[in-house]
C-alpha cells in the first residue's frame, strides 16, 4: 500500500534528532562528566546513526511484505550508544518511534476506515439498510492490514532485541536476563499499541463488532437450523442434560455431521485473533458475548411463544449447542488455545464463571467452553423463567394442557432459585386478573384448584402455594357464592357454573379419590413405621424445608399440599361447607325421580373420609330415606295394584294406581323445605291418600305428611295435533290439569280452585305462558287478568316447543328459589332469636361495633339457645336488620334507629 | 276456529314403568308427643345410641299412653331392678300391645 507513505508524517526524523542532544545531556548527567570529547563525538554518531536507521527501520512498515532487515550500522550505533549504558534510552526512543509510527500510520487510519460507519445504530435496532458485505469486508480487511503493520513493527522491534542482545553479549555478559527483558518489551509495545487504540477508540467501533458477531452467529444459526430439523429432539435433549451434569463435553460428538465450513472458520477466527492482537481481547469478548446473549434471548422468546402445551428448554438447550458453543469451540481450536481436560477444577462453581481470564493462553480450552456453556444455560434458564412467569396466569388457566411449561419452570427454578419472583407477580397478576368483580366465583375457584394443582408440581412443599393462594382465598371469603361454587363443584361441577365446567367438578371429585388413596397409603406406611428399619429410612430421606418457609407454618409433613383441604380453608370451617353441602344435597335428591343415588353416594362417601363421619350424619341419613324411599315405594305400589285391580281398573280406565311415587323424608335431618300449601288435583289428592294410607298400613303407627310443593311431575299435554311432554313442579301441574275441563280462567277463579293466593299464581303460571301452553289476557272491564289454553301449535307461535320440551328437564325453579331453604334463610331463622338480645343490649350502650356485639352474645347467651355463630354471620344478620331499618351503621358502630315521632 | 279438547292423560301405558307425579312426603311417629321423654330426642329424630331413624329407631308405647324410643325405654327397663315405672307417670311400665 504506497499511499501509506504519504501520509507518514515527515517531520519525525528531524523532530527527533533536534531534541537529541539535550534529551542525552539531560538523562545522563553524571556520565557526561566522565566523557572525554572523542567519546562525546562518537556518542553522537552513533546517536544519529540510531535515530536514521530507526526511521529507516519504521519507514518500511508501510510496506508488509518487506522484512527488516537489520542493518550493520543499527546494530553498531545500538552497540555504542548501549557501551555508555545508554540502553535504557535507546529502548525508549525506539517505542517512542515505534508508538509514534503505530499512531500516526497506523491506527489513526484503522479507525479512518470506520469513519463512514459513525452513525452506526446502536445495538438493537439495526436497519438493514447498511451495507452488510461491504462493513464486513471493509473490517476484515482493516484488520488484516493493521494487524499486518503491527506484525512489521514487532518484527523492528525483534531486531532491536537482537541488537541488544548481541551488545549484551559483547559487553555486559551474563549480567542480564534476556529472554525476561526482551519479553518486557514487548509486552510494553503491546501495551503501547493497546493504548493507542483504546485512546482513540470510535464509540461505534463496539457496535461494529457487536453486529460482526451477531451477522455470524445468525449464520451459524441458519446453517444449525437446517441440519437439526430431522433430527430427533428427546436424544438431543438427554444428552445434553447428560454432558452438562457430568461435565463431559460433548461438542465432538454434537459435531458429528454439520461441522462448520472450515474457511468459515478461518474467516471469523482471524477477525478474532487480529483483534485480539491489537488487545481488544475483552471488547471482542464482550462483543460476542452480548451478541450471544442477544441472540439466545431472541431465540429463547421466538421458541417460547405462546404455546404452552411442548417444553422449551429442550430445545433451548440443543441451540445453545449447536449454536454459540459450537462457534466458540471452533473458535478456541482456531486459535490454537490448547484443549486441556482439566476440567474438574472450576465446574463446579457456575456462578461465579463469569468472570474470564485477561490474558489468552491461560484459559484452558473445554473448561472456558464449559463454563460458557453453563453460563449460557442459566442464563436461557433465566429468560424462559421470566417468560413464564410474566405468562403464569395464562399457563394456568389452561393448567393440564400447559403442563410441559410448567415442568420447564420447576426445572428453570430449581436452577435460579427465584420462586420469590414468581410469588410476586403472579400475586399481583391475580390481583389484576382474576380477583375482580366481574370473574365469577366459579371462575376463581377453577383458577385457584388449576393454581394449586400447577404449583403443586413445581415446589412440592407448598410453600409459595401458600403464598400465592393467601390471596385468592382472602378474596373468595369475601364472596358469598363461595360455598355454593365450592360445593357444587365437589359434587358435579356441571350444573353450578354458567359456562359449565364439567372438567374442573370431576377433577375435584377426582382429588376426594386421590385424597382417598393418598391416606390409605399414608395409614399403611404409618403402620410400618414401627419398623425400626423403615424408620431410619425415612429419617435418612429427611430434608430440610426450603429457605423461604415460615417456621410458624409447622413442618412439610402438616404442610401436605391437598386441595380440598386448601379448598375447605377458604371457607374457615368445614361445618359451613358441609351444611351448603347437605341444602345441595337435598335439593338434587328431591329432585330425583328414580331413587339413583349412587354417585352421590360415592361423593359423600368421600367426604366422609374428608371429613369425618359425625359431620356427614345427617346427609347419610338423607341419602339413607332414598334408599328405604325407594323400598317402601316398591312394596306400597305392590300392594295397591293388587288391591286396586279388579275394580280400579274398570273405574278409572285412565288412572292407573302407579301413578303415584314418593320420595319419603326424615324432616328432621333434611334442611327445612319450603312447603306452600295448594290443592292437587282431586284424582291424584285422592291416590295421595291412599298412597299414605299403605304407609301407615305398613309402617305402623308412622304417617306420612304431604309436602304438596316439592316433587317432580312428568306430564303429556294431549292435543289434537300434538303431544307434549313435560316435566314440571307439582304447582305447575295443577295449575294446567285445571285447564282439562275449562279451557279459560279468570286469575282469581283459577288462584281459588287451585288454593294459592293470586299473586302466587301468576308467577307460576309465567312457566305456561313461556311455554306457548297458555295465553294471558287482561279483560278491559275488570282488568282482571285471565288465562286461556292455546290449542294448536300455531296459535302457540312456538314451534319449536314441540320438539325441544320433550326431553327438555325443566326443574320449574326458574322463579323459585328453590324448594330447600337456602342456608341464608335458615340462618336468618336461627338468627331472630338474639334480636330481642341485640337490640336490648344497643338500647342499653347505645353504639356498639360488631365485635362488642359478637363477644356480648357469646357472653351472656349460654343458656338455650346457645349462641354459636361466627362474627361474619352476625354481620349478616345485621345487615338485614339494617335494611329492615331497624338499626344503623356508622362507619363500624351499630345502633338502634330512631324510631320516628 | 274449532277448539279441540285438552286432555292430560296420566299414564296411557300402565306397564311401561313412568311413574309420574312423583311427590315427597315426610314421615312422622303417630305420637301425641314431639320428643322422648327419656332421651329427649326428637321422636321424629332417633335415640342417641342410634344412626339412622326410623325403622332402625322405633317407638314404643305403653299401656299408659306415653311413647318412647324402644332402645331408651328398653334401657330404663332394664336398669330398674324391681318392676319399671313409666318414667312419665309414675305408673307400672307394660308394653301397649
Amino acid at each position: 500500500m504506497p499511499k501509506t507513505q504519504t501520509s507518514f508524517p515527515s517531520s519525525l526524523p528531524q523532530a527527533t534528532s533536534s531534541s537529541s542532544t539535550p534529551a542525552s545531556s539531560v538523562f545522563n548527567l553524571e556520565v557526561l562528566d566522565s566523557l572525554t570529547d572523542s567519546d562525546i563525538q562518537r556518542l553522537l554518531h552513533a546517536y544519529s546513526a540510531f535515530c536514521s536507521s530507526t526511521d529507516s527501520l519504521l519507514l518500511l512498515s508501510g510496506i508488509p511484505s518487506a522484512s527488516p532487515s537489520p542493518s550493520l550500522e543499527f546494530a553498531d550505533s545500538v552497540h555504542v550508544l548501549c557501551s555508555h549504558r545508554l540502553r535504557s534510552f535507546v529502548v525508549d526512543h525506539f517505542l517512542r518511534s515505534l508508538q509514534d509510527a503505530f499512531e500516526g500510520n497506523c491506527s489513526s487510519k484503522f479507525w479512518r476506515s470506520f469513519e463512514a460507519y459513525r452513525d452506526f445504530p446502536p445495538l438493537e435496532d439495526r436497519s438493514p439498510s447498511i451495507d452488510e458485505a461491504s462493513l464486513e469486508q471493509l473490517l476484515c480487511e482493516a484488520l488484516d492490514e493493521i494487524s499486518a503493520k503491527k506484525q512489521h513493527q514487532e518484527q523492528c522491534l525483534s531486531v532491536l532485541v537482537s541488537a541488544l542482545e548481541s551488545c549484551d553479549d559483547q559487553v555486559l555478559e551474563g549480567k542480564h536476563d534476556f529472554d525476561t527483558e526482551s519479553k518486557l518489551l514487548f509486552s510494553k509495545y503491546q501495551l503501547m499499541v493497546h493504548s493507542v487504540l483504546l485512546a482513540s477508540l470510535p464509540r461505534h467501533f463496539y457496535d461494529i463488532l457487536h453486529w460482526y458477531f451477531k451477522r455470524r452467529l445468525e449464520e451459524i444459526s441458519a446453517m444449525m437450523d437446517d441440519d437439526c430439523s430431522g433430527k430427533d429432539s428427546m436424544d438431543l435433549d438427554e444428552s445434553a442434560v447428560f454432558s452438562l451434569e457430568s461435565g463431559d463435553m460433548d461438542i465432538d460428538g454434537e459435531q458429528r455431521g454439520k461441522s462448520l465450513d472450515g474457511r468459515w472458520v478461518t474467516n471469523i477466527g482471524k477477525v478474532v485473533r487480529d483483534l485480539r492482537s491489537l488487545g481488544f481481547l475483552s471488547m471482542t469478548e464482550d462483543a460476542y458475548a452480548s451478541a450471544i446473549f442477544m441472540l439466545l434471548n431472541a431465540k429463547v422468546n421466538e421458541l417460547a411463544g405462546d404455546d404452552f402445551r411442548c417444553s422449551i428448554l429442550g430445545a433451548i438447550k440443543r441451540w445453545i449447542q449447536a449454536v454459540p458453543l459450537q462457534l466458540l469451540h471452533s473458535l478456541h481450536s482456531y486459535l490454537g488455545d490448547t484443549p486441556s481436560y482439566d476440567t474438574t477444577s472450576n465446574v463446579k462453581s457456575p456462578l461465579s464463571s463469569k468472570s474470564f481470564s485477561c490474558y489468552p493462553g491461560d484459559r484452558p480450552l473445554s473448561q472456558g467452553i464449559i463454563i460458557w456453556k453453563l453460563r449460557l444455560e442459566y442464563f436461557a434458564y433465566e429468560v424462559v423463567q421470566d417468560l413464564r412467569i410474566d405468562k403464569l396466569f395464562e399457563i394456568i388457566v389452561d393448567y393440564p394442557e400447559s403442563s410441559p411449561a410448567i415442568e420447564d419452570l420447576k426445572q428453570c427454578l430449581e436452577y435460579t432459585g427465584q420462586h420469590s419472583k414468581l410469588v410476586q407477580s403472579f400475586i399481583s397478576s391475580l390481583r389484576y386478573r382474576l380477583l375482580t368483580a366481574g370473574a365469577s366465583t366459579n371462575d376463581i375457584l377453577h383458577q385457584y384448584v388449576s393454581t394449586i394443582k400447577a404449583l403443586r408440581t413445581i415446589d412440592r412443599t407448598g410453600i409459595f402455594l401458600e403464598e400465592v393462594g393467601e390471596p385468592i382465598r382472602e378474596y373468595l371469603r369475601g364472596r358469598k357464592d363461595t360455598i355454593k361454587c365450592i360445593v357444587t363443584m365437589l359434587t358435579d361441577g356441571a350444573s353450578g357454573s354458567a359456562n359449565g365446567s364439567v372438567n374442573a367438578g370431576d377433577s375435584l371429585l377426582e382429588e376426594l379419590n386421590r385424597d382417598e388413596e393418598g391416606q390409605e397409603k399414608a395409614d399403611l406406611e404409618d403402620g410400618f413405621n414401627s419398623d425400626d428399619k423403615q424408620a431410619w429410612a425415612s429419617a435418612m430421606c429427611w430434608e430440610p424445608d426450603p429457605a423461604e418457609a415460615d417456621p410458624l407454618k409447622g413442618s412439610r409433613n402438616q404442610r401436605k399440599v391437598d386441595i380440598l383441604g386448601m379448598i375447605v380453608g377458604i371457607i374457615g370451617s368445614k361445618d359451613q361447607l358441609v351444611n351448603e353441602y347437605r341444602v345441595i344435597l337435598a335439593e338434587k335428591l328431591l329432585n330425583k325421580t328414580d331413587y339413583d343415588i349412587d354417585p352421590d353416594i360415592r361423593t359423600l362417601e368421600l367426604l366422609k373420609i374428608h371429613f369425618g363421619e359425625g359431620i356427614m350424619q345427617k346427609c347419610e341419613i338423607m341419602l339413607n330415606d332414598l334408599i328405604d324411599s325407594k323400598r317402601t315405594n316398591s312394596n306400597i305400589r305392590a300392594s295397591m295394584n293388587k288391591a286396586s285391580q279388579p275394580s280400579v281398573a274398570l273405574e278409572n280406565a285412565e288412572i292407573s294406581s302407579d301413578v303415584v311415587d314418593a320420595t319419603i323424608i326424615s324432616s328432621n335431618f333434611w334442611p327445612p323445605i319450603q312447603d306452600e300449601e295448594f290443592n292437587v288435583p282431586e284424582p291424584v289428592d285422592r291416590m295421595l291418600t291412599e298412597y299414605a294410607s299403605r304407609y301407615t298400613e305398613v309402617k305402623t303407627p308412622r304417617k306420612l305428611l304431604w309436602k304438596k310443593t316439592v316433587g317432580t311431575v312428568k306430564l303429556e299435554l294431549q292435543f289434537n295435533d300434538r303431544e307434549i311432554q313435560l316435566t314440571v313442579t307439582p304447582m305447575q301441574a295443577a295449575i294446567i290439569m285445571q285447564f282439562q275441563d275449562q279451557k279459560s280462567w279468570s286469575s282469581k277463579d283459577l288462584a281459588t280452585a287451585i288454593g294459592v293466593p293470586v299473586d302466587v299464581l301468576d308467577r307460576r303460571i309465567n312457566f305456561w305462558i313461556s311455554k306457548g301452553i297458555l295465553a294471558e289476557s287482561v279483560e278491559p272491564k275488570s282488568s282482571e287478568r285471565a288465562y286461556t289454553i292455546l290449542e294448536a301449535a300455531a296459535d302457540a307461535g312456538t314451534s319449536g316447543v314441540n320438539n325441544d320440551s320433550g326431553e327438555e328437564f325443566v326443574a320449574g325453579d326458574e322463579e323459585e328459589d328453590g324448594t330447600v331453604a337456602s342456608v341464608e334463610d335458615q340462618l336468618r331463622k336461627e338468627m331472630t332469636v338474639y334480636e330481642k338480645y341485640i337490640t336490648g343490649m344497643l338500647r342499653n350502650f347505645g353504639r356498639m361495633t360488631l365485635e362488642r356485639i359478637h363477644n356480648t352474645l357469646k357472653m351472656f347467651c349460654i343458656a338455650d339457645p346457645i349462641y354459636d355463630k361466627s362474627p361474619h354471620q352476625l354481620q349478616l344478620f345485621l345487615s338485614g336488620l339494617i335494611s329492615e331499618e331497624k338499626l344503623e351503621l356508622t362507619g363500624e358502630v351499630y345502633s338502634l334507629r330512631k324510631q320516628d315521632g | 276456529m274449532k277448539v279441540k279438547v285438552l286432555s292430560i292423560l296420566f299414564p296411557r301405558n300402565t306397564g311401561a314403568g313412568h311413574f309420574w307425579w312423583h311427590a315427597v312426603a315426610s314421615w312422622t311417629w303417630d305420637a301425641q308427643d314431639e320428643t322422648c321423654g327419656i332421651c329427649r330426642m326428637a321422636f321424629d329424630g332417633c335415640c342417641p345410641d342410634c344412626k339412622l331413624p326410623g325403622d332402625d329407631c322405633p317407638l314404643i308405647w305403653g299401656a299408659c299412653n306415653h311413647a318412647f324410643h324402644l332402645h331408651c325405654i328398653l334401657k330404663w327397663v332394664t336398669s330398674q331392678t324391681s318392676q319399671a315405672h313409666c318414667p312419665m307417670c309414675r305408673r307400672e311400665w307394660q308394653f301397649k300391645e
